[in-house]
């Protein structure tokens, strides 16, 4: 996932995007996440429509602002898409025990691992602050163009309250449990590289490759 | 075992100390129930015995000492405290840091670096003594409030601890799973381990405790032995804010039918022209979720004016019934209030939920914003001092939501509930970990909004709240399963994850 973060969002990582997008789209497919390949799709095709075509087919001064944007945003749904797959599929511990086993720094393992096991705790209050602002007639496409700022406001101030309420109970009993110390961690389950690790790396590679070799269906379009 | 000494601590930033000079001695293999009124500093002393206090708060004031077996827990670090105690915090599933039993109860001993091979074996063992019969790689967000705690005592005692802490664990447990907890604290206390537990119900550890201590502003107020407490009145409990036995509610049935209601709980079918005014009808609401129906209900009727408990274990369907009524989820069927057919855009403008974590829904910068926002989708313009007023809030409206305590976010949630003129009101669970005082006036609360007129909804395991605020009751199961056993769950469990 991080090869794939820096390699699209470099400055020249757009000819990685087309790759990123199938890789993220495969393990969406391999999970299976239908869902997930749909949306991966889907965002893929309208920012390449209003990326690259729009400007084209209609080039006014509005169309390459959207144009731009958009060639800036494919990068993310490419980086987004392998993202959630180790969200989707991944434990903290399983990430940690991989991460020692390279010789990641503890700092950084332990960041990373915190980071995976707090997105369900932010997806879940997100929709929870969501689903009260329902209620409370606080969402919709006409509050949000008349007061935009102040929406933002009312969703982010619960959210982050709400969302650090839960994390202090989980930093007090995961230090208290150790992680983070200076013993040395002792994995249960040491990971294995075997075969669909290999086969997976394989197959980076090649996409890699051939994103270099090939020319990229984005590379003109971009002013 | 434990030696508190002359301990004052004050919190960053509060005005006032915590625990003010508590002295408190534990000898080896006791189990000890700290118990006393919100506030009174009973969770603070057990975060004072594991070195939450001072370690885990910078800027706090802590004068006098505390040894844990020996250790002067200011002279170590937390990961040293952290491997002779074991804690349990109020809400398991806020705790955990994995995704399955087994990794979630190994957490502890591999970062303190246990052998492998001791691991696997302790793992084992402890899974099969405290977490039997739940499938092993599970996800712990699909367990039941009863079996998260489970898994939250085998993690917390895996590496086996000589002092075991538990803050309030009975407070989100149906009685079955009270049954099981006791079962696990007298394992714990069998092998000889000291339990401290902090409680606000007591009378489940009647047989177990052999102390009780009672606390009051920070510093022990009473201490009853076991043979004292048997003796102790219920009235005498009461004088210190304390719950006595756990009540059950024996709530009559209200009309409902459908494979999502417990068998004989519901009271079968109101006939279409004997609906009572305002009330909430709902007619072959069904809802699928991840190719799974989570609900099934032919026909129920809620009362307007009244109270309606819903009761049923978690993944009964529950939340997602709260959900179908306040319009937040799809569903097929009909949901109808005072005798016309809501959509689900008009049931969201209709409803309020209190949630259980209440300041997820407070959006504003004051009390008094809170209440004006309010009163913004009421009918008329409503003069916002005289509704503070008369809801007791005044006091407080300039005061920031979030710096209210949770009582009072509660009532202010409840308060922009009401001034909405919201006539139908879910509560979520408003009553977790809460004491005998506080329940009193949530259930007023909870009145107060039925007596408006409003069709009031409570989602609750606790007996004591819903025999004080219901009228009637629904129990849920799962549609499709036969009984609720372990083994029934299991093969929920299954089908779930096959689904997935």
């Amino acid at each position: 996932m991080l090869v794939v973060s820096v390699a699209v969002m470099s400055p020249s990582g757009l000819v990685f995007v087309p790759a990123g997008i199938v890789l993220a789209v495969a393990l969406a497919a391999s999970e299976p996440s239908w869902s997930r390949v749909a949306v991966l799709l889907a965002s893929a095709a309208i920012m390449y429509a209003l990326g690259w075509i729009l400007p084209v087919v209609w080039p006014n001064g509005l169309t390459a602002t959207i144009g731009i944007a958009c060639g800036y945003l494919i990068r993310f749904v490419a980086a987004f898409g392998v993202g959630a797959h180790l969200v989707a599929t991944t434990s903290p511990t399983r990430l940690s025990a991989g991460l020692r086993a390279w010789r990641i720094p503890r700092a950084i393992a332990v960041t990373l691992a915190v980071m995976l096991r707090f997105f369900p705790v932010v997806a879940s209050t997100s929709a929870a602050v969501l689903d009260a602002m329902r209620l409370r007639g606080l969402v919709g496409a006409r509050g949000f163009v008349r007061h935009p700022v102040l929406s933002i406001e009312r969703f982010t101030v619960p959210m982050i309250a709400a969302s650090l309420r839960a994390s202090e109970d989980l930093s007090a009993s995961t230090i208290l449990r150790g992680l983070g110390s200076r013993r040395t961690p002792v994995t249960l389950d040491p990971p294995r590289f075997g075969w669909p690790d290999a086969a997976l790396a394989l197959a980076v590679a090649a996409l890699a490759a051939i994103s270099m070799v090939l020319p990229s269906p984005l590379a003109e379009g971009i002013p | 075992m434990i030696e508190i000494g002359g301990v004052t601590w004050t919190y960053p930033h509060a005005d006032h100390p915590a625990l003010r000079g508590l002295d408190l001695s534990i000898a080896r293999g006791e189990l000890v129930a700290l118990c006393g009124a919100s506030g009174s500093g009973k969770s603070t002393a057990l975060r004072l015995i594991n070195g939450l206090v001072p370690h885990f708060h910078d800027d706090g004031v802590l004068t006098g000492t505390v040894t844990v077996d020996g250790v002067v827990t200011t002279d170590v670090e937390l990961d040293a405290l952290g491997s002779i105690t074991g804690t349990v915090l109020q809400h398991p599933g806020r705790q955990f840091f994995t995704d399955s039993v087994r990794e979630e109860t190994a957490f502890a001993m591999e970062n303190l670096g246990f052998a492998r091979e001791l691991t696997r074996d302790r793992v084992d063992r402890t899974v099969a003594r405290l977490a039997t019969w739940m499938p092993p790689d599970q996800p712990l967000r699909h367990l039941s409030g009863g079996q998260q705690q489970q898994v939250a005592i085998a993690s917390a005692t895996a590496h086996e601890p000589r002092v075991v802490l538990l803050d309030e664990p009975s407070s989100n447990l149906s009685p079955d799973a009270v049954a099981r907890l006791i079962g696990a604290l007298g394992q714990l206390k069998s092998a000889g381990v000291t339990i401290v537990v902090a409680e606000h119900r007591l009378r489940y550890l009647e047989g177990l405790v052999d102390r009780v201590i009672v606390m009051r502003d920070g510093a022990v107020d009473a201490v009853w032995s076991a043979a004292e407490f048997r003796g102790v009145s219920d009235a005498d409990l009461a004088r210190e804010g304390l719950r006595g036995e756990v009540r059950s509610a024996d709530l009559p049935s209200a009309p409902a039918t459908g494979p999502s209601i417990e068998a004989g709980t519901g009271a079968g079918e109101v006939p279409a022209g004997e609906v009572p005014a305002g009330a909430l009808e709902l007619d072959a609401v069904r809802c699928h979720l991840g190719g799974r129906t989570v609900l099934d209900i032919s026909r129920a009727v809620l009362r307007a004016g009244e109270v309606t408990a819903i009761r049923g274990r978690n993944g009964a369907g529950k939340s997602t019934l709260a959900r179908v009524i306040t319009g937040l989820q799809r569903s097929s069927g009909v949901v109808g209030l005072d005798g016309r057919e809501l959509s689900r855009g008009a049931r969201q403008r209709a409803s309020a939920i209190v949630m259980q974590d209440v300041q997820r829904q407070l959006f504003t910068e004051s009390v008094e914003a809170e209440i004006r926002l309010a009163c913004t989708d009421a009918a008329g313009d409503l003069d916002t001092s005289a509704v503070l007023a008369s809801l007791d809030l005044d006091a407080l409206a300039q005061r920031h939501p979030l710096s209210l305590s949770g009582g009072q976010q509660q009532r202010l949630v409840v308060a922009a509930a009401r001034v909405a003129g919201r006539r139908i009101v879910v509560f979520d669970e408003p009553s977790s970990g809460v004491d005998r005082r506080h329940l009193q006036s949530i259930s007023n609360e909870i009145r107060r909004v039925a007596a408006d007129g409003a069709v009031v909804i409570l989602i609750s395991h606790d007996d004591d709240l819903l025999a004080l605020a219901a009228d009637r009751g629904i129990t849920l199961v799962s549609p499709g399963e036969l009984q609720a056993t372990p083994s029934a769950a299991t093969t929920d469990a299954q089908t779930m994850k096959e689904t997935r």
